[in-house]
């Protein structure tokens, strides 16, 4: 049985731990302490790990059970808002449109957001991190059809009050 | 230019009906710089998809949970030497001592021959030793005379003189 390694098995899994965690709580300082607490215990359980089939679905599992809890607690429900990471200039569009290319992808963060966490977690591991149903199904503990139900419902939410700010004129 | 697979793709996508693969259709279509109108309003949507998938921890985060578990931030160089172990590395000692054998066959059937051929008059100093007891030591007087050498085709050679003594 190959024993689990820290920097080539588990480091690499950090990115996609702490974007979950961050979907979920919506504070990156959070999100942060969950993806490092993740990471430490499953180093500390590496060697049951060692036998899992997916070790990222596990990691993805925990983070979202540690996510959770993190939620329910009082000291989160002080929500802050979380930080706009589109402050990357692009040479191809104008001031104008940069602007607004911007500011649609923030409306775009935004709607996700304020999904309620159930979507938002679907829509995390299927249209950002790109995993399949099963993996999805494995991390979130439903059937492959209620994922898709799920997404289905996110989707349709998205789409409508993503075209609701153009008519707006945005 | 006929938008009709896009456009299907979409409507599906909207079902949640589509595979991982026609997703990532999708996000590479609406990545283009130019997009018909009636498609281009969902360019943003498919775009945050890729640039939060972007989203990542630096290295400040790799060093601190590293300290945690105890690791050193920056590894060490481990070098492992590789010998090289050839077919003929491998066969030398073989050849080696099918060389002893052969010299061993050799000398003690050539000391054999000029036994036989001495009558009882002058009796070589050789023969006084009994035949086993100049196998002993022909290995040691050849490896002194040099004989130890690399070999290729002694073991043949052996074989032959054998037969040739034994006819």
């Amino acid at each position: 049985m190959k024993e689990i390694d820290f920097r080539h098995d588990l480091l690499p899994l950090k990115d996609k731990i702490f974007r979950l965690a961050l979907r979920i709580t919506l504070r990156a300082d959070e999100a942060e302490d969950i993806t490092e607490e993740t990471l430490v215990r499953a180093w500390e359980k590496r060697s049951e790990l060692a036998q899992v089939n997916s070790l990222e679905a596990y990691c993805l599992t925990a983070t979202r059970n540690l996510a959770l809890d993190t939620i329910a607690k009082k000291e989160h429900q002080n929500l802050s808002l979380d930080e706009d990471a589109f402050d990357r200039p692009d040479a191809s569009r104008t001031p104008q449109e940069e602007l607004e290319h911007s500011e649609k992808l923030a409306s775009v963060r935004q709607i996700i957001n304020s999904l309620p966490e159930k979507q938002r977690t679907v829509v995390q591991l299927r249209d950002i991190e790109g995993l399949p149903y099963s993996e999805i199904a494995a991390v979130t503990g439903w059937t492959e059809e209620v994922v898709k139900v799920t997404l289905h419902r996110a989707r349709k939410f998205i789409k409508l009050e993503y075209l609701k700010l153009e008519h707006h004129g945005l | 230019m006929d938008y009709k697979y896009i456009e299907q793709l979409l409507e599906r996508y909207w079902e949640a009906a589509t595979t991982a693969e026609e997703e990532r259709i999708l996000r590479a279509f609406f990545a283009q710089d130019i997009l018909p109108a009636h498609l281009a309003r969902y360019k943003e949507l498919f775009a945050y998809q890729s640039e939060a998938a972007g989203e990542a921890l630096g290295t400040e985060f790799d060093e601190r949970v590293l300290a945690r578990i105890g690791e050193p931030a920056a590894q060490p160089q481990i070098v492992v030497k590789a010998h090289r172990i050839t077919l003929a590395n491998r066969l030398r000692p073989l050849f080696r001592a099918a060389a002893a054998v052969a010299i061993v066959c050799l000398l003690g059937t050539a000391a054999q021959h000029s036994f036989d051929n001495e009558n009882a008059d002058g009796v070589p100093a050789a023969s006084q030793q009994t035949y086993q007891a100049q196998q002993e030591n022909l290995p040691e007087d050849a490896e002194r005379a040099g004989f130890y050498k690399e070999a290729g085709p002694k073991t043949a050679a052996a074989d032959s003189l054998r037969k040739q003594a034994a006819e």
